[in-house]
């Protein structure tokens, strides 16, 4: 029989059926698609992106925004290497010669800094997070472009930069058929299964979907709420730097655009993985779908050689397929609702 | 002995004073019905009790003990539940987790503690099963009818044992059929030793179970007095003004 239930549970898991039907055309589209070597770079580029979308997804449950990850996340990577880098011309670094270990965790924490300072001015503010993160997105992109003048910071070829490089470049190990899975991606495996985790199984993660709910119920049942929308934008900001710390490993030099427009792949990715804008509603594994058929779409087309110019047009239009698709998922619970109401 | 006493309880907001001096107490096992028009101060005087909001003046009595509740969590510590008007559920949790919001059974220890939701699901049906309404644990709360929702707001003040339970407006928006049930579980309440506190608009669901009726005014208490000794008509004219005092 025909049920709104199980064509609701398909909607909602949509993204992985659409995964295999990309897939699948692009193998058909490029004799590459399916080598070792491809799969290991489309799991690659989604891994930088995939630890920033999921600390978006936990904003965005919470009912928030954070538009400012990218400037955090190129922030993060440039005071990273500019700490354990010499002076002068080529590198362009602080002369400090941090050790590389402190350098991370610097640069980790002022990740998480900048995102508990964003959640206070939202909370103690009283400000509105979009305008907030907004404000903070040019405010950390102009301090990275002040602090190097435009010159681009470079640990290229210095061992020091080697964690860097370790976490950005290095491959684990290969697995037959998926090619070398590099660290990066294990980073992210993991940060996906620590969130998902959070979001499901700990308490946390409970009052993060009921704050993004119907946040007055949260308060109402005592629930810090503020004291929450801080911790997920330091978490936020955390998994940001996370990425810095990725992507510095995979640049030669620091560009202090590095990460610039990124925020819009990141929002594509939760939003085609099913977590609403709204808030309350969405899941880590749906966001890592949106995440991979990101990528897979991006690598598609490149080895399709499709012009740049067309990417970005392809990637809006999924995005809009996406917003209309969660659109009808809208449309057929309310229908759903109805339907179960009025056989009572 | 008194489960709950406020004295001389007022709240302003600003150059508006929602509560004046009032006086309130009730003990265990008696139904107290707080009536008043749109406005009278009703509502702020759950929420004083509820810890919601914080009186200007005034002191609390809690078992014949001075308290100060400053947040809702402390209210339940104090064994006060609350069901609100609005009934404060998320649509987009399930029953189970409506139920269990702010007081989840975990295992664990802080970081590294895990939510039990097969315990909580068992225990959410239980209650659900006590309040004889069909909500499955798992059912998600936007898909359910006023009275399945009414029902998860209900279970929650049945997770700990309360002493005293405050009902805001429980009948506004249930069908006539599930008022019957609500009255039944009030009468339920009292009977095993609970204090009620019934908010309603509805004289008739008030003389029926409650032992006791207090009107507010303009945030004045202008009436407290047993059931018996008024009536429908009384209670009216004290609501309206058409009686400037009992």
């Amino acid at each position: 029989m025909f049920s709104y239930n199980r064509l609701l549970f398909l909607i909602d898991h949509l993204i992985w059926g659409i995964l295999v039907l990309v897939f699948v055309f692009f193998i058909f589209q490029s004799e590459y698609f399916l080598t070792e070597r491809n799969i290991s770079n489309i799991l690659t580029a989604a891994a930088v992106l995939g630890v920033l979308v999921a600390g978006q997804t936990f904003v965005l449950i919470s009912g928030n925004f954070d538009l400012s990850t990218e400037s955090t996340l190129g922030l993060a990577a440039l005071v990273g290497i500019w700490l354990i880098v010499p002076a002068g011309p080529t590198t362009f670094g602080g002369g400090i010669y941090m050790n590389p270990y402190l350098s991370i965790i610097c640069s980790l924490s002022m990740g998480a800094l900048i995102g508990y300072i964003i959640g206070c001015l939202i909370t103690y503010g009283n400000m509105h997070n979009f305008i907030v993160t907004l404000a903070a997105l040019l405010v950390i992109r102009g301090l990275m472009m002040a602090f190097t003048e435009g010159a681009p910071v470079s640990g290229f070829n210095n061992p020091s930069a080697d964690v860097f490089y370790w976490l950005g470049h290095e491959k684990a190990f290969k697995v037959p058929g998926l090619g070398k899975i590099s660290v990066a991606v294990l980073a992210t495996g993991l940060v996906y299964i620590v969130c998902h985790l959070i979001l499901k199984h700990h308490k946390f993660g409970r009052e993060l979907y009921a704050i993004g709910g119907n946040r007055d119920a949260a308060e109402a049942l005592g629930i810090n709420v503020n004291r929450r929308i801080r911790q997920v934008y330091m978490l936020s900001g955390l998994l940001a730097a996370l990425g810095g710390w990725m992507l510095a490993g995979r640049v030669v030099s620091i560009q202090s655009n590095l990460g610039e427009t990124f925020i819009f792949t990141v929002f594509a990715g939760a939003v085609i993985g099913g977590v609403s804008l709204q808030g309350g509603r969405g899941t880590m594994l749906g966001a890592l779908g949106g995440v991979l058929l990101l990528s897979t779409i991006d690598r598609g087309l490149n080895l399709m050689q499709v012009s740049v110019f067309w990417i970005k047009v392809i990637q809006g239009s999924v995005i809009l397929v996406a917003m209309l698709i969660d659109a009808q998922r809208v449309r057929l619970k309310e229908l759903s609702i109805i339907a179960t109401s009025e056989k009572k | 002995m008194k489960i709950l006493e406020l004295k001389n309880i007022s709240k302003s907001f600003g150059a508006i004073h929602a509560l004046e001096n009032v006086d309130l107490d009730i003990t265990p096992g008696e139904a107290l019905g707080l009536m008043g028009d749109n406005g009278a101060g009703k509502s702020t005087l759950v929420k004083i009790v509820a810890g919601n909001f914080s009186p200007t003046n005034g002191e609390i009595f809690v078992a014949g003990k001075k308290t100060s509740i400053s947040n809702p969590l402390e209210a339940r510590n104090h064994g006060i539940e609350i069901v609100y008007q609005d009934l404060k559920l998320c649509n987009n949790l399930t029953a189970s987790a409506n139920v269990f919001l702010g007081r989840e059974i975990n295992s664990g220890f802080g970081v590294f503690s895990r939510l039990k939701h097969t315990a909580m699901n068992d225990r959410a049906a239980e209650l659900f099963g006590e309040l004889q309404s069909e909500t499955r644990p798992n059912d998600v709360v936007e898909r359910m009818s006023g009275g399945q929702r009414q029902a998860v707001a209900l279970a929650r003040t049945r997770l700990s044992d309360p002493k005293i339970v405050l009902l805001d407006e429980p009948t506004a928006a249930i069908s006539i059929r599930q008022v019957a049930g609500i009255l039944a579980r009030i009468k339920q309440l009292k009977e095993t030793g609970h204090a009620v506190i019934l908010v309603s608009h509805r004289m008739m669901d008030v003389f029926e179970v409650c032992d006791r009726v207090a009107v507010l005014r303009r945030g004045n208490k202008i009436a407290d007095k047993p059931i018996a000794n008024t009536n429908p008509e009384e209670v009216t004219g004290l609501i309206t003004g058409a009686l400037e005092k009992a």
